[in-house]
């Protein structure tokens, strides 16, 4: 299995995912955000259609299209403070129907392209989206180590952050920044209809395990680790969609756990 | 030295006048208590304070500098600090170990002297038994209790309480109202505090700044010293 470069790329790219997972997982989770990643998963649909559409590599386009979703998506979640999950409804349909609407402009056959980011493939992950992702989960790693206690501190309460001093809407928008980036990165490999599990399951998981703050990260690695390569490995041999294999060994932990604790 | 000034200050939500002529300061020493009856926009007063809300009109001025000249540090105490996230993932040692944070602590590790103040914070509410104890799993008490505990470990300058004692027995109220009236006497830390307790507290605190109204009009404010020319008596509203 190991003889394929492309199983090497998924395994190293799966690695790299396990590490930066259950970090932006977690902080989604506790600042009710989990359908955050759903979002821009859909956005994302439509930066990949609007790359294959004007023929550039979607990658590129689609880290650009899903920065601008991220941003937007803070500034709506200012706009409609009360109902928060308004900015959630208004993006990822908007997301999905600019992609539609790209989809059917495309009539140069790129339906095929459009599924294997739907459901994602590890036959098309590249030397350049591994080291995309290494160079990314670096960032995300330095930035954690950094700014950890101040992301305590906003997650925990957002006034109690902004009066000790912190720049709460600077913090949020790099926060979605990465997320966003994030997903564009991991997408064609999970899927978009699955990435926000791939995102938020190890830290859910992870969350009912352990007391403690850093805890929940370094069990969400493991967790992350598990179904990743698990999922690869029933995907090569069994031909299955990664992330849906993915996803329901996340599942299945989470029953057990949820049976025994 | 002057904490916070709130000079004519109004607040509208939406069309709505909330608040008028609110016109007061607190000084480093000072333990002011803010009354008013229920929906007289006391926490709305506050979170104008904070820079959470912007005033309609007026202006408030919060000191950046504390009276050592270095940076000024507040303590917020929010009104509905007990029904915060339970399944936060935090040991109550963690939590008020991040009280040290704003104390220059953003991004280096806590020393001793951090620990001990944590450490007292924690034995003054009783708490330090609990320490290691996931906050989710406390009591509506307890989590009133870390939270005071919390801002005690920052030690601020300022403290800025939203009815930090709801859920406390008599006991524990008259012990955390002495540990205030300490902090403002004998440490010179300036203290708004909202309450509907004035009666329990008037023996503690040395201002009382109350928001009151004619029927039908927006909550003024009357202040027991600041801004005399402003702030008038009810029986004085036209």
């Amino acid at each position: 299995m190991f003889f394929y470069g492309f199983m090497q790329r998924a395994f190293q790219a799966s690695i790299l995912i396990s590490l930066i997972a259950p970090v932006l997982g977690l902080f989604l989770i506790l600042r009710r955000q989990s359908l955050m990643a759903d979002t821009l998963s859909h956005v994302s649909l439509a930066g990949v259609a609007l790359g294959l559409l004007l023929g550039y590599d979607p990658t590129w386009i689609n880290i650009l299209v899903i920065v601008i979703a991220a941003i937007s998506l803070e500034y709506l979640r200012k706009v409609y403070r009360t109902y928060s999950e308004i900015s959630i409804a208004i993006l990822m349909s908007g997301g999905m129907a600019v992609a539609l609407v790209l989809m059917g402009l495309n009539d140069s056959g790129g339906t095929v392209s459009i599924q294997q980011f739907l459901f994602g493939s590890i036959v098309t992950i590249s030397n350049q989206q591994v080291w995309m992702l290494l160079i990314l989960t670096s960032i995300i790693l330095i930035l954690y180590g950094i700014f950890r206690k101040p992301m305590y501190t906003l997650t925990f309460d957002e006034e109690t952050a902004y009066t000790a001093g912190l720049p709460i809407q600077f913090m949020s928008l790099l926060f979605n920044i990465l997320t966003g980036i994030t997903i564009a990165l991991i997408m064609p490999i999970v899927g978009a209809l699955l990435v926000s599990a791939i995102l938020i399951m190890p830290a859910a998981i992870s969350i009912r395990l352990s007391k403690r703050f850093n805890g929940v990260i370094v069990i969400g690695i493991g967790v992350a680790l598990t179904g990743m390569i698990l999922g690869l490995l029933a995907s090569y041999y069994i031909g299955t969609p990664p992330g849906a294999s993915i996803t329901l060994i996340y599942i299945a932990i989470f029953s057990l756990i949820s049976v025994f604790k | 030295m002057q904490y916070i000034k709130v000079e004519d200050l109004a607040f509208h939500y939406e069309d709505e006048p909330v608040l008028e002529n609110i016109c007061f300061q607190v000084n480093s020493g000072d333990f002011a208590m803010l009354t008013g009856e229920n929906g007289a926009a006391k926490t709305t007063l506050l979170r104008n304070i904070l820079g959470l809300l912007k005033p309609t009109k007026g202006s408030v001025t919060l000191s950046k500098k504390n009276k050592e000249g270095e940076k000024l540090v507040v303590g917020y105490i929010p009104q509905q600090v007990a029904s915060f996230n339970a399944g936060f993932p935090s040991t109550v040692l963690e939590l008020v170990n991040s009280g040290r944070f704003p104390r220059g602590k953003w991004f280096k590790k806590l020393n001793a002297d951090d620990k001990e103040h944590v450490k007292k914070a924690l034995e003054s509410v009783g708490m330090w038994d609990a320490r290691h104890k996931k906050i989710g799993e406390l009591s509506g008490g307890q989590k009133q209790r870390i939270s005071i505990a919390r801002v005690f470990a920052m030690d601020p300058d300022l403290f800025i309480l939203d009815e930090p004692t709801t859920g406390m027995d008599v006991d524990s109220r008259e012990e955390f109202y002495k540990l205030l009236q300490h902090a403002s006497e004998f440490h010179n830390k300036g203290i708004l505090m909202v309450t509907h307790d004035h009666e329990e507290i008037r023996h503690y605190a040395n201002k009382h700044i109350e928001l009151i109204r004619k029927e039908g009009s927006p909550w003024r404010c009357f202040s027991t010293d600041s801004c005399k020319e402003r702030s008038k008596h009810p029986s004085s509203f036209h």
